[in-house]
């Protein structure tokens, strides 16, 4: 599945611009050495059209005048739409690298990774979290025994309500929990070095009026005992300095570790516009995340964090429905 | 004539709850007992009060008006249900009791007694809960929709090896949850579903719990006696209109540092304000028995929370959700 190195940069299209993420990553592709901006497409013709314009890259109607001219794509559709982009980029022999969460539905989870496997291309899943020096350091400090065995951990990853397409259940497949609780679930099987067994989780739609959950909580057991909670809910007020952020606290036998992921900030108090932001200066996680990308399939290696990752991240969120929907505690191994 | 307080226990409560008396107009320490009179004597010489063989001797004594209960959990009943029978008011810290049917036996003997209980729910008198209380009931977040309580301290089982056994303590459940499960209680009303994890092993002791109530507000609370750096209280609740944020590692208004590596009591008495919320239960407690009212947290309370603690409990133990609802 892996191809020979490359010594050109790597061309890298960017289909579909439904995606919050998607001029994030498009800035991140612009900015690599190693790797230029082949391109966009968008189903939502104007708006692709714009974004293109504005970058100064080619605008393509068809997908296929976009495949001609890149070596791998980024997938930032709305989460419904993935499958058919995924599988579309797989036929014409391309790597891809899918925003989160991979699919809505386990059925196309499993049939996007399996599309890419038969086709020889690499399937890579967009979790920048795993891109945080804080949360590497603490990785570093698990395996080397430094802290004692983890024992527990309560993660958050609140946000505010991104609106757009993510409260619609047609092309989101859910609300707060695809959008949120798949980071965490995939930070912390890499951390523990680990798989997830059993899921509970408290969903409401309590807050902005949806039609799916707005507010949620999560509760993971690992295979070796370990349990983790997640809270993915929209819960952060139109207020809120910033969109809303990412943390751990982890539990172990020597030692207690915070990781506040997005706290690198400046507080700007801003008369002119009557509001206080959070302004970022930490290193942008999701330039590292597409660099690494490029880096694996620029040199033939499997990409750091692949398709099967992006599986288990989802099962979790599928497995929170289910205990919802069910009011019991939901093992992976019966979805 | 003033309170006259017995005080059973010279720990870490007996000696704060002692201590909160002192600045109470009409209010005296008259006797401290515990295990032994040895534990007993410094509290007792530091409050002007009187050394007392047992608890048993101090529950009858006939110049003590109300009793302070801040012997280990697992005695609170014995000794509660003793200054009761004797028609002493009861003040008890908090869990009411290490099981359900000790607690029930507290609250009946002090109805049937007909003397006063008061259940040591502190965080009630925190003044930060209490204007976040305020608040989210005037309606300043709108609907509240998920909140997270957090509370951790070190391991007080290292320095008092009694609260590292359940048998005794009830560990982190019952001595620390217990807090933000009264708090939830007291600020949402009562829940209906909990969920929770927990592991004890190796010294540390934590909590997860996500409490229910009923398809509205999702509260999830942590305990932990992992808190190498010291004790810390947060909370944060969100509602459909705005969020309210606590981090006591953010509010000190006053942080010393020293070169020898030592801060605050060494170099300076630290206080955070003028009246502790020890101080202020206590003062409050102490007006309400003086105008023959009841306790602001009273018996039925506090065996309300003590359930809450043990359908958390019982969750822990079974691995799935269990309902509850408020004792009868």
């Amino acid at each position: 599945m892996v191809s020979a190195a490359l010594t050109s940069p790597l061309r890298v299209g960017i289909v579909s611009w439904a995606h919050v993420h998607a001029p994030g990553l498009a800035a991140s592709i612009a900015s690599l050495p190693h790797a230029r901006l082949s391109g966009i497409h968008d189903e939502d013709a104007e708006r692709g059209r714009a974004a293109a314009g504005e970058r100064g890259v080619p605008w393509y109607a068809e997908l296929p005048a976009l495949f001609e001219r890149s070596d791998a794509v980024v997938i930032a559709s709305t989460n419904a739409r993935r499958r058919a982009y995924v599988e579309a980029a797989a036929a014409a022999g391309l790597h891809v690298l899918t925003e989160k969460p991979l699919a809505t539905t386990l059925a196309d989870g499993r049939a996007m990774v399996e599309v890419c496997r038969t086709a020889g291309v690499q399937l890579g899943s967009a979790f920048p979290v795993r891109s945080s020096a804080a949360m590497q350091s603490l990785r570093e400090a698990i395996r080397s025994g430094s802290i004692g065995e983890v024992r527990a951990a309560r993660g958050t990853n609140p946000g505010q309500y991104p609106r757009s397409w993510f409260g619609d259940p047609r092309e989101a497949g859910g609300g707060a929990v695809m959008d949120h609780v798949v980071h965490l679930a995939d930070a912390l099987r890499w951390l523990l070095d680990d798989e997830i067994q059993t899921v509970y989780a408290e969903l409401g739609s309590l807050m902005h009026d949806l039609e799916v959950e707005d507010c949620g909580i999560a509760t993971l057991g690992f295979r070796r005992g370990v349990f983790a909670s997640i809270d993915c809910s929209w819960s952060r007020p139109q207020t809120y300095p910033t969109w809303g952020g990412v943390t751990l606290h982890v539990v172990a036998d020597r030692a207690t570790v915070d990781v506040d992921v997005f706290r690198q900030t400046l507080t700007h108090f801003d008369d002119q516009r009557s509001r206080v932001r959070s302004v970022a200066w930490g290193e942008d996680l999701t330039k590292l995340m597409v660099g690494d990308f490029v880096d694996a399939v620029r040199e033939g290696c499997p990409v750091p964090i692949s398709g099967e990752d992006g599986l288990r991240a989802l099962e979790v969120a599928i497995a929170s429905y289910r205990s919802a929907e069910l009011g019991r505690t939901v093992r992976i191994a019966e979805l | 004539m003033g309170t006259r307080i017995g005080v059973i226990g010279a720990g870490f409560a007996g000696t704060t709850h002692a201590r909160a008396c002192r600045d109470i107009e009409g209010a005296q320490v008259v006797a401290v007992a515990a295990a032994t009179r040895a534990e007993a004597a410094p509290l007792a010489s530091e409050c002007d009060a009187r050394v007392v063989d047992s608890a048993a001797e101090l529950a009858a004594a006939p110049d003590v008006d109300l009793v302070v209960v801040a012997s280990p959990t697992y005695l609170h009943a014995e000794h509660a249900v003793a200054a009761a029978r004797s028609g002493k008011h009861v003040f008890c810290e908090k869990p009411l009791a290490r099981t359900l049917e000790q607690g029930q036996a507290i609250v009946e003997a002090c109805e049937s007694a007909g003397v006063a209980l008061a259940v040591g729910h502190v965080v009630r008198f925190f003044p930060e809960y209490r204007r976040a209380h305020d608040l989210i009931h005037a309606g300043a977040i709108g609907r509240p929709a998920v909140a997270t309580l957090t509370r951790g301290s070190f391991s007080v089982a290292a320095v008092r090896p009694w609260y590292g056994d359940d048998a005794k303590s009830g560990g982190v459940l019952l001595d620390l949850m217990v807090h933000d499960l009264d708090t939830l209680r007291w600020w949402f009303g009562e829940p209906t579903r909990v969920h929770a994890r927990r592991v004890a092993a190796g010294g540390l002791d934590y909590a997860l719990a996500t409490i229910r109530f009923g398809e509205g507000l999702i509260a999830h609370v942590e305990a932990s006696w992992a808190e190498h750096a010291g004790f810390r209280t947060g909370f944060e609740v969100c509602g459909d209109a705005g969020m309210l944020v606590h981090d006591s590692r953010a509010s000190a208004p006053l942080v010393v540092q020293a070169p020898d590596g030592g801060s605050g009591p060494a170099v300076m008495p630290a206080t955070a304000a003028h009246e502790s919320p020890y101080g202020t239960q206590m003062r409050d407690l102490i007006g309400r028995l003086g105008r023959g009212e009841s306790p602001r947290v009273g018996g039925r309370e506090g065996l309300a929370t003590l359930s809450l603690a043990f359908a958390v409990d019982e969750s822990v133990r079974r691995g799935e959700p269990v309902t509850w609802s408020a004792p009868p």
